[in-house]
């Protein structure tokens, strides 16, 4: 029997906050996350037709639109983007305008060092880290499982490395 | 280090990053407006299409119902399907104003029945707790109270609505002229005028937030014709022109340094004695009706469902006596010295307590202050429950 294919809005709301946490790790502030994370889920809304859940699950077609968008993001504002994440993906302390928790501070920080990793380091640690399987991780790569388990805990130990070296 | 120190670290590394991905979230609505913003996007006759769908959903359970009915209910339905969405039929009653009126129209704290809501359920922030503490790294923090203030009063109002039902959103809806498009599961209604898409909430627990509504505008939103206009005023024109400005108190503030521009009316409750005191969420932010400005031309308006309130006035403790629980805590196992908060400031806020079918705003106190992080001084709010221990449960 083919797997039924979740209502669209189930999806939605199952997914978006992990959608944008993983955009979030990518790009250099939360407004461009959530204009991206938009665009994800509008080119979803619209693809959603031609889903097929015998194929792939909601979480790796989700997650590979996104990946799609963020890469296109960077496409369109180069480099100039990337030095802008770097900057800018750091802990904000005082003008914070929530007053935010220490913890959202320190995630925020240690955030901060996976934008720092190689491409494809940040991006085996965030889609990890979202949720999916290595097979899944593997796939939107374009590698193997073991390639992936293998990239991922590089990146880890490098991140490791980093928080120690510099602190969160 | 040994290899098996190594593991730990990297274990360590992990759950922080588990931590990290569960916990960074877009902001409070956009989940919401999002959604707005996609079914806005669906051309009408898919819309009109589901209408009917759901239509015949229902009349295939209603299996006498002849073959000659349903092809004239067909036709009348589509008809006024059409006329809705192109716009031809559109009233705009009064009503608007009849429910405003309902919704500010809390009682004087003096004139209030002590304690007529019997027990009140405590206020619940994050994690089940009753003051919302800020996580810090390893420890909890010790916290330090070294600020004043003088409330001016022994007791203050509590505030309950009754949950609104569907009729109390089509209401609303059917004042603005908006007609309703569909019921998803979690909204009271989404309806449609030419110009935006109003969507209607009801209270929701987590993250907490009371019965709210949601107009998108659709590109054909004319901006607000106020050349010269500051944002508060042209959000407030464009609140008056369509009979939303609060008639509750508020504190205006602009938000001016991002795209849109938020203005936003802080709701306000008044405690004999002391004063205003702002209605607050979780995080201490304040809230009430905000309006998102792009230029002159409204985008988004968020803002809280107008409902009647009833009041009773209710024992509440200082702030010394509120807070001093949480200062008196110890942390335990502490590896190394807590960080600690020196709590500095404090206000008489209200927060939403959600009860089922009866929600309340009662008064709360937010501490707030400094600690030194990494180095780096850092803001951290707390919110703690003022009523009197006695009178609330749990």
């Amino acid at each position: 029997m083919l797997p039924d294919r979740p209502p669209f809005e189930d999806m939605y709301r199952e997914f978006l906050g992990r959608i944008y946490a993983y955009v979030r790790s990518q790009v250099g502030t939360s407004a461009d996350a959530e204009d991206i994370t938009a665009q994800v889920f509008m080119n979803a809304y619209q693809a959603y037709g031609r889903f097929e859940a015998r194929n792939t699950t909601p979480a790796a077609w989700l997650f590979r639109i996104a990946r799609n968008a963020t890469l296109d993001h960077f496409r369109a504002h180069g480099r100039r983007e990337r030095l802008r994440r770097t900057i800018e993906h750091q802990p904000q302390v005082e003008e914070d305008p929530a007053g935010e928790a220490e913890d959202r501070i320190r995630y925020r920080a240690l955030m901060a060092k996976v934008a720092q990793l190689s491409e494809r380091q940040r991006d085996a640690i965030s889609l990890r880290h979202s949720g999916l399987s290595f097979d899944e991780v593997g796939k939107l790569m374009d590698c193997s499982e073991d390639a992936a388990k293998m990239l991922y805990h590089r990146a880890l130990r490098a991140l490791k490395d980093a928080v120690q070296r510099e602190g969160v | 280090m040994s290899e098996h120190d190594e593991d730990l670290e990297l274990q360590a590394v992990q759950r922080q990053l588990d931590d990290a991905f569960q916990t960074t979230r877009p902001r409070r609505g956009f989940e919401d407006d999002l959604w707005l913003r996609m079914q806005a996007s669906r051309p009408a006759t898919n819309r009109l299409r589901d209408a009917i769908a759901g239509l015949l959903q229902g009349i295939r359970e209603v299996p006498a119902v002849p073959a000659a009915a349903i092809a004239t209910l067909l036709v009348v339905v589509i008809g006024v399907g059409l006329l809705a969405y192109s716009g031809v039929g559109r009233t705009r009653g009064g009503g608007g104003a009849a429910l405003s009126q309902t919704a500010g129209g809390e009682s004087r704290g003096s004139d209030l029945a002590a304690g007529d809501f019997g027990r009140l359920p405590s206020p619940v922030f994050d994690d089940g707790k009753q003051v919302t503490v800020p996580a810090m790294t390893g420890s909890p923090p010790q916290f330090a109270w070294s600020g004043g203030l003088s409330v001016g009063a022994s007791t203050a109002p509590v505030y309950r609505y009754r949950e609104p039902s569907t009729n109390v959103a089509d209401q609303f809806a059917s004042s603005l002229g908006a007609v309703l498009r569909e019921r998803p599961q979690g909204v009271l209604g989404s309806y449609s005028t030419s110009t935006y898409i109003l969507n209607i909430r009801p209270t929701i627990q987590r993250p907490v937030a009371g019965p709210t509504y949601f107009i998108i505008s659709s590109p054909s939103m004319p901006p607000v014709d106020a050349a010269g206009a500051g944002p508060a005023d042209v959000a407030t024109i464009f609140l008056a022109q369509h009979s939303l400005v609060p008639d509750w108190a508020y504190a205006v503030k602009v938000d001016a340094g991002g795209d849109p521009v938020k203005v936003l009316y802080a709701r306000q409750f008044d405690v004999p004695g002391y004063g205003a005191a702002s209605l607050v969420d979780p995080n201490g932010d304040r809230y009430g009706v905000e309006v998102d400005l792009k230029g002159n031309r409204p985008i988004l308006v968020t803002g809280m469902l107008p409902v009647s309130l009833d009041a009773a006035g209710y024992r509440i403790v200082s702030p010394d006596d509120a807070i001093r629980p949480l200062l008196s805590a110890r942390p335990t196992n502490a590896a190394s010295p807590p960080p600690t908060v020196q709590l500095t400031q404090a206000e008489l806020v209200y927060v939403l307590v959600p009860a089922g079918d009866h929600s309340f705003y009662e008064p709360a106190y937010l501490f707030s202050g400094k600690a030194q992080i990494n180095g780096a001084t850092v803001t951290q709010r707390v919110l703690v429950a003022a009523v009197d221990p006695s009178q609330r449960t749990g």
